[in-house]
């Protein structure tokens, strides 16, 4: 019996309804009566009274009549009566409502000990997708009756950046979820999607004390759920929220408790004493619109092209290694290894192919059995001793095939990233294929059984990777079969992320092979010799856009970034 | 004048810049106690300070428009706008060691002039597309190639209808 629930098509392949304004208005129908929730909701407002002051933001009157019946008055408005749930985690409630009639409500973390209060104001059909909540934050306090405002607020901060949690929420939810950057954050549904990928959402991270943060993400470009939630960085409890609508368009309100389990810390990248966030700015430095957030929408900037597209863009332009860009300033320098060799590769299950390098940057190649030779221009580099990795086009193909192989002379094996363009989703994006072999050459025995094999080795690694003056991102090798890219901010705090399917071969001890799909994005399979040693890497990008199919070399010197403990969640028990 | 009675001429102007602006004022107040041709000079030295401070002050206009990326100012403040010629990738201008190796030479004639400026130029060249990471970097306002030098920069200048302008621009390394 199936132990494991894998959806039919993962986060990134669902096409999510464009629902109307209408429809939503009439989805939250049943968002009025307040959120559900496993656990039993918290009684600890029910009775009281609470005006919460916040700056820039909403005054807030409020009377919680019962443990799910509260009344609100806006801005000194009409009073109306609404649903809502509490959670208490030590010091700190959290309550959620919407606002009957309306596509708003709040979340509201007070802290009892400090009467400090953050309000996450949010709202759907705010943005193009209506089905994204979009969020604004106000920080501010519980307003007593002859009682001076505190000068202290919440805030948001980078002291969560770097941190990693398993969370198991009171509805039998498990995820990963890791925060490397200070504005994004990097999860794994391992119960709702089986643990295969990692996705990626703009998040806030709000400072309580130091002990307690809240965190939320929304997941744009995907269903625009929110998360949300209150969490003791200490003891590893989590009460939280949940807002949106499903794959299937179902309402999505609940509240949830949940324990944790701490997977690491990894490194952060700012200055020495700098604890805060890049600012959000609005058009040439004005104030940021309500909701205002960095969100990177992939196919915004990466139009999805059809096979006639790709077919007449490929018609026009073929690039194969031209002059280096920015992700090759500091690629490693093409090797001479090769020139001058013959040989054979025999792949387990994949082809014969007899090649020819006759000069250092020219080779013929040909299946076997196969009497004509094809030219083509390749490079490679030399990452270890004895270890080549090169890269050419096979021009003519129908699906415009690359090969990227990594071959050891040491001990005979090579393994084929063979690259095709076009999946059903779109025609513009690489697929990949691995195949393990051998090499066949004059003074050369290859062996009989060993082979390259995938591995888990880099699974939870972070690494950074600088390929040029101006151009740094970070690596978070994230599952066993998916990769997170963080780019870095001016200050070196994490900014943007984004995460594809991915494959991790290993090649001999602290030398890696590894491959990434820019799926549902600008389309690119990146393929990189990962060397531990050297912290150094070299590999071949293979892409097709507007501008044609495009093979280019790779490199980046690299940093350790730490690691998160993540491995045991990924073995499946059968 | 020969050429290097006019270099002993402007270097004196150079010095004697900053420094006097303000005693001249009360020299010039006092210049009917003084015979006729050192009135003569002394309202010469004056009429060149004068000069130096509008040149300052073009320079410190400049300085601020290229900073503000406000490029329609910076040409207007050049006699012809076309000759604006704007390295688009300084991103900021700043001068270095308090001007203090900054020089003005206004000719006799005072219709030209010309200055060196040592100043740190920020420049930011954009990273070329074509790849996620710069389409992301672009995302959050980055994606750019960043550097600090030293450098001169050389302005020269015309006198259009009593005010000073920028004839032309360029710099040089330090």
């Amino acid at each position: 019996m199936q132990q494991v629930r894998y959806p039919k098509e993962q986060m990134h392949r669902i096409a999510y309804t464009k629902l109307t304004k209408d429809q939503i208005g009439e989805k939250l129908g049943a968002a009025g009566a307040g959120p559900t929730s496993a656990s039993k909701l918290s009684g600890a407002l029910t009775g009281k009274t609470l005006k919460i002051a916040t700056d820039n933001g909403p005054a807030l009157s409020y009377r919680f009549v019962s443990d799910d019946r509260l009344t609100i008055v806006e801005n000194g408005g009409v009073s109306i009566d609404a649903g809502y749930g509490a959670l208490a985690l030590g010091p700190l409630v959290l309550f959620s409502h919407m606002v009957p009639g309306t596509q708003r409500g709040y979340h509201v973390i007070v802290d009892r000990d400090t009467n400090l209060a953050t309000v996450f104001e949010v709202w759907f059909s705010g943005y193009a997708d209506n089905r994204e909540v979009q969020r604004e934050i106000y920080y501010g306090y519980i307003d007593a009756p002859g009682k001076p405002p505190p000068k202290e607020r919440h805030g948001l901060t980078n002291r969560v950046e770097g941190k990693g949690y398993f969370w198991k929420q009171d509805n039998g939810i498990e995820t990963l979820e890791f925060y490397p950057s200070a504005i994004y954050s990097n999860f794994v549904e391992l119960t709702r999607l089986g643990g295969e990928l990692s996705f990626c959402g703009p998040s806030d991270y709000v400072k309580i004390n130091d002990d307690l943060y809240v965190y939320s993400r929304v997941e744009c470009e995907f269903s625009g759920v929110m998360t949300l939630y209150a969490f003791d960085a200490n003891r590893i409890e989590q009460i939280g929220v949940r807002l949106g609508f499903d794959a299937n368009d179902a309402l999505e309100y609940y509240l949830f408790t949940g324990t944790g389990q701490w997977l690491g810390q990894i490194a952060q990248f700012e200055k020495f004493g700098d604890i805060g966030v890049p600012a959000v700015t609005g058009a040439n430095g004005a104030p940021p619109e309500k909701g205002a957030r960095r969100v990177y929408r992939p196919l915004k900037t990466n139009p999805i092209m059809t096979k006639p597209e790709v077919e007449a863009a490929i018609a026009a332009n073929v690039s194969v290694f031209a002059a280096p860009g920015p992700m090759a300033g500091n690629r490693l320098p093409t090797s001479t290894f090769l020139t001058g060799k013959e040989l054979t590769l025999r792949f387990d299950h994949g082809p014969v192919v007899e090649y020819r390098f006759d000069e250092i940057q020219k080779l013929r190649w040909r299946r076997e059995g196969e009497r004509a030779w094809h030219e083509e221009r390749y490079d490679s580099w030399e990452s270890a001793p004895g270890v080549v990795m090169f890269g050419h086009l096979l021009s003519g193909e129908p699906e415009h095939d690359s090969f990227t192989i990594v071959a050891d002379f040491d001990q005979g094996l090579a393994t084929c990233l063979h690259g095709t363009m076009g999946t059903p989703y779109m025609a513009n994006e690489a697929a990949a294929k691995t195949w393990f072999g051998v090499i066949e050459m004059a003074g050369l025995t290859p062996p009989k059984y060993r082979r390259h094999r995938y591995t888990d080795e880099l699974v939870g690694r972070a690494v950074s990777w600088n390929y040029s003056p101006g151009l740094t991102s970070m690596h978070l090798y994230s599952t066993p079969h998916s990769l997170s890219w963080i780019i870095f901010t001016d200050s070196g705090a994490g900014g943007l992320e984004w995460s594809g399917p991915a494959s991790y071969v290993k090649i001999r001890n602290g030398l890696y092979l590894a491959y990434w799909l820019e799926e549902a994005c600008n389309g690119t399979l990146g393929m990189i010799l990962v060397n531990m040693r050297t912290m150094h890497d070299c590999g071949v990008g293979y892409h097709c856009g507007k501008e044609g199919l495009r093979l280019n070399s790779m490199g980046a010197h690299a940093r350790h970034a730490g690691r998160f403990d993540v491995t045991r969640f990924y073995n499946i028990e059968t | 004048m020969s050429k290097k009675d006019s270099a002993s001429r402007r270097l004196f102007f150079r010095h004697a810049g900053a420094a006097l602006a303000a005693p001249l004022a009360v020299v010039a107040t006092e210049a009917s106690a003084v015979p006729a041709t050192q009135s003569t000079e002394l309202e010469a030295r004056l009429a060149t300070l004068g000069d130096e401070n509008a040149i300052r002050a073009l320079n410190q206009a400049y300085a601020r428009l290229v900073n503000d990326h406000a490029y329609a100012d910076v040409a207007a403040l050049y006699a012809d706008p076309a000759n604006a010629n704007l390295d688009r990738s300084v991103s900021r201008l700043s001068a270095e060691s308090f001007g203090e190796h900054d020089t003005i030479d206004v000719a006799e004639d005072r219709a030209t002039a010309e200055a060196r400026l040592h100043c740190i130029v920020e420049t930011e060249t954009p990273l070329e597309p074509g790849s996620t990471l710069v389409d992301m970097a672009r995302r959050q306002g980055e994606g750019f190639v960043r550097r600090s030098e030293r450098r001169v920069l050389e302005h020269s200048y015309v006198k259009h209808a009593g005010a000073w302008k920028i004839a032309r621009s360029a710099f040089r390394p330090a």
